[in-house]
């Protein structure tokens, strides 16, 4: 049976956010902690799906459908705030609420300042959220002005929900104590029963109450033609003994109400109490709960993935042994192993990808309000917000999105006034894309506004001391100085940026994130900056080489070939180390000389030829081995300075292999040779690093030489 | 055999509630997380139907209409969860169907004892 208060409002009481919620349920405490948990991030990714709907709105004031998201959004705060005990917050959004449904009708117009408020309303339910996860404390009268504010702008009433009133219910209800006869006359229409109502199951329903004595009514019945089978035509007239008052009795007739007649009067008679039988209840059986999704938390996902990791590493052994030991049995289990880890691999790294969706989403609102402050107009594009990446990848995006988005706001794009000035559209864009590419994703954001002035950087970086005045750099090269640490091209250090501390971030996350940055800019058109970012940072593809009786792996993704090194080779290049691939000169690194492996060298090495941000490199080493999975263990932090190494993984027979970083191999050695001045006999410029180009250019010089 | 509730609701926090509280009574639960959903998901038979009104795509009004113009969900019950207490909402509802409605906020136990009433 429904219990009374609950009855009592579902007859037709004012909305109740939250008045009974956490007291009256019948959930255990740890439900409802868990419930509250599940409303707490609900409510979280809700704000933002309002904050985005709210921004849209701004630029598109008419559009309904943006209307209703946010009143939705809104609504669903409300409603389930109110379910798991969120008074206030069901309280506050249920006065926004009021002010969006006058809106959806289009009693009341989307102006900037409604707008405005709604923004800064969202911001306080997240405080209110964040204080009842025991984070911070709300500011109880911001709400009221907020509220206040609203009234004052859409003109209404403070929709203040009404308190419920839960005292104990209509008069004369609650049982009696004593047991009382009712005749009860129930006329079901006769479309009750396509609406999905039951009518044997309200009499059972009655029975509960109380010994009933059921007369059916047959008189309704059509003849046989007439007859609709998916009609009611019965009625019946019961007589119920009952201690429960005749509003519980009416109670169970609640939803047919108005479908049916419906009369309760006593017997004059009073009889004794009868002894209710007990309905005996539905037996517990858990069915098993279909769900499209399940929420868990991060950290067991990488628990899972972590466990994957040992799982691939003890396969690596395995498949070690199998070949070693040649058993055909052996081979045939390792290979289905080998090919479960892989599966399994996958898998449990897809559960860790995420779309940029969100991340992306946010900037709406920083866009918006830097907008506000600089005076300028901008609008955000995004493209290809679905792109996943993994959940640690995402989580460190964030800080060098926000500094490239204000670098672009503050420095990029021009006031509204010069934009026409140079016959460009006011309204500035910024443009924020993400793509697939191979093992790596691209995170671009591009603007439309003045682009980066290549000398004026070189002048700068000069100025601050990053470059010699002498120094010959790619244009690249000039721009990636904007990421350089203390690097400022501002005239004046503004709120927003120019104090030189933001693009230094994007460059150390890009580091951490093995990712790289490009640069690219037109003066008067504007500036892109690509974010090159791989996958995920826990499993890597790699190819295992062979230094003497070290081991090392080397990205996949970077690597290109794999080509022979002979003596006659190195003899032809006069000892320069260059390698003639198809008449292309490729300068390398020999491995062996560069971590100083004491080991004799082989007639034959192999060159491994590798895409680097430096252009492409060959690392020359004994063997190349074959590709290897690789779980990506970490140094440990004695080794965190050690930069060419970007990891460790343990191969299949116990020893370590350290993983390679290519990028930062080419740029030690590079940098070592030029700080040396040793660059094969040339001298190289103070404070310059010598590039790629100018190695092959001296290459070809001394071949022609030679010649 | 368990019966099967599909409950509709673009909240994740309110189908998680009505999941965990319904599958805990032995019924076998479905999620649809709006009206769209739910009729994609109406596939296969359903016993009971509790719906949220306000949602995206397709909302709960529209949801009843849809499935009581289905023969194949002829006589399902569909409870309706509304928040709005207003006469003319829950009016339409019923208008287009419903069987009947839960006003939220609501407990367990109140979910419990409409499933009951409304499935026997």
């Amino acid at each position: 049976m429904i219990d009374k208060p609950f009855a009592e409002r579902n007859r037709g009481g004012a909305p109740t956010p939250g008045a009974d919620a956490a007291s009256q349920t019948g959930a255990s405490r740890s439900d409802m902690a868990k419930y509250r948990q599940a409303f707490q991030e609900e409510a979280r990714e809700l704000l933002v799906e309002l904050e985005s709907a709210l921004l849209e709105l701004n630029d598109k004031r008419d559009d309904r459908e943006l209307v209703g998201r946010a009143f939705r959004a809104l609504h669903t705060i409300k409603g389930s705030g109110g379910m798991f005990g969120f008074d206030d917050i069901a309280r506050f959004a249920h006065g926004l609420e009021a002010a969006f449904d006058r809106l959806r009708s289009g009693e009341i117009a989307a102006t900037s300042s409604l707008i405005n408020l709604a923004l800064a309303s969202g911001d306080q339910i997240k405080a209110m959220l964040d204080a009842s996860a025991g984070s911070g404390a709300v500011d109880h009268s911001r709400s009221a002005s907020i509220l206040a504010e609203l009234c004052e702008l859409t003109g209404a009433q403070a929709n203040e929900p009404c308190a419920t009133q839960l005292s104990g219910g209509a008069p004369g209800a609650g049982d009696s104590g004593q047991a009382r006869q009712w005749r009860i006359r129930f006329r079901p229409g006769e479309k009750v029963v396509l609406n999905g109502t039951n009518p044997l199951l309200l009499l059972q329903e009655l029975r509960t109450l109380g010994p009933m004595r059921v007369t059916v009514d047959t008189a309704a019945i059509p003849p046989l033609r007439e007859m609709d089978p998916e009609c009611c035509y019965l009625g019946w007239d019961l007589l119920l003994t009952t201690p429960a008052a005749p509003d519980a009795i009416r109670d169970i007739f609640i939803f047919i109400e108005d479908e049916c007649e419906l009369s309760i009067e006593p017997v004059a008679e009073r009889i004794a109490a009868t002894p209710q039988t007990e309905v005996p209840d539905r037996k517990a059986v858990t069915g098993p709960g279909t769900a499209s999704s399940i929420r868990v938390s991060a950290e067991k996902l990488d628990q899972l993935v972590n466990l994957v990791g040992e799982l691939v590493t003890v396969q690596a052994r395995l498949s070690e042994v199998a070949s070693r030991r040649d058993d055909a049995d052996i081979l045939d289990i390792s290979e289905a192993v080998d090919r479960l880890t892989a599966a399994l691999r996958e898998n449990s790294m897809s559960i860790r990808m995420l779309p940029l969706k969100s991340t992306f989403e946010r900037f709406r609102r920083l866009v918006h309000d830097l907008g506000i402050e600089l005076r300028k107009e901008v609008e955000l594009t995004i493209e290809g917000a679905d792109t996943e990446l993994d959940k640690t990848v995402i989580d460190q995006l964030n800080d060098p999105l926000v500094h490239l988005i204000r670098n672009a706001m503050d420095h990029g794009i021009e006031a509204p006034e010069a934009r026409r000035a140079a016959g460009k559209r006011a309204t500035a864009r910024i443009h924020l894309s993400a793509q697939h590419s191979g093992a790596h994703v691209l995170i671009r954001v591009s603007d439309d506004g003045r682009g980066v002035d290549v000398d004026r950087v070189r002048v700068r970086a000069i100025e601050q001391g990053l470059i010699g005045a002498d120094a010959r750099l790619s244009e690249q090269e000039i721009l990636l100085l904007i990421l350089a640490p203390g690097f400022s091209t501002a005239r004046a250090v503004t709120d927003v940026s120019g104090r030189g501390v933001g693009m230094d971030v994007v460059r150390r996350s890009m580091e951490g994130l093995r990712g790289a940055v490009e640069i690219a800019s037109k003066p008067g058109e504007g500036m892109t900056v690509t974010l090159r970012l791989p996958l995920t940072l826990a499993i890597i593809d790699g190819l295992l080489v062979r230094v003497g009786q070290s081991h090392f792996v080397l990205p996949l993704a970077n690597s290109l070939e794999c080509v022979e090194l002979t003596r006659q080779d190195i003899r032809d290049a006069h000892g320069k180390h260059l390698a003639n691939v198809r008449g292309e000169i490729i300068p390398y690194i020999r491995l062996r000389e560069y971590f100083q492996i004491d080991a004799e060298r082989p007639e034959r090495e192999q060159i491994m030829l590798v895409e680097t941000e430096h252009g492409q490199y060959g690392f020359v080493v004994d063997q190349v081995l074959g590709d290897h999975q690789t779980v990506i263990k970490n140094l440990g932090r004695l080794y965190r300075n050690v930069q060419v190494v970007s990891g460790a993984t343990i191969l299949g027979n116990g020893s370590v292999a350290l993983i390679l970083d290519p990028h930062r191999l080419v740029q030690n050695a590079i940098q070592s040779l030029s700080q040396r001045g040793r660059c094969e006999g040339r001298r190289a410029r103070p404070g310059n690093r010598v590039s790629r180009q100018t190695l092959i250019q001296k290459g070809k010089q001394d071949r022609c030489n030679v010649k | 055999m368990p019966k099967v509730i599909l409950t509709v609701d673009d909240s994740a926090s309110v189908r998680q509630m009505v999941r965990f509280t319904l599958s805990d009574a032995g019924y076998t639960v479905m999620e649809a997380v709006d009206g769209r959903d739910a009729l994609a998901k109406l596939a296969q038979p359903v016993n009971l139907i509790i719906t949220d009104l306000n949602m995206p795509n397709l909302d709960g009004i529209g949801l009843i209409r849809a499935v009581r113009g289905n023969p194949a969900c002829k006589g399902v019950p569909i409870i309706m969860l509304t928040t709005e207490s207003h006469e003319s909402r829950k009016q339409e509802g019923k208008a287009a169907g419903a069987t009947g409605w839960i006003v939220k906020p609501f407990t367990t136990q109140q979910i419990l004892a409409v499933v009951k009433k409304v499935l026997g």
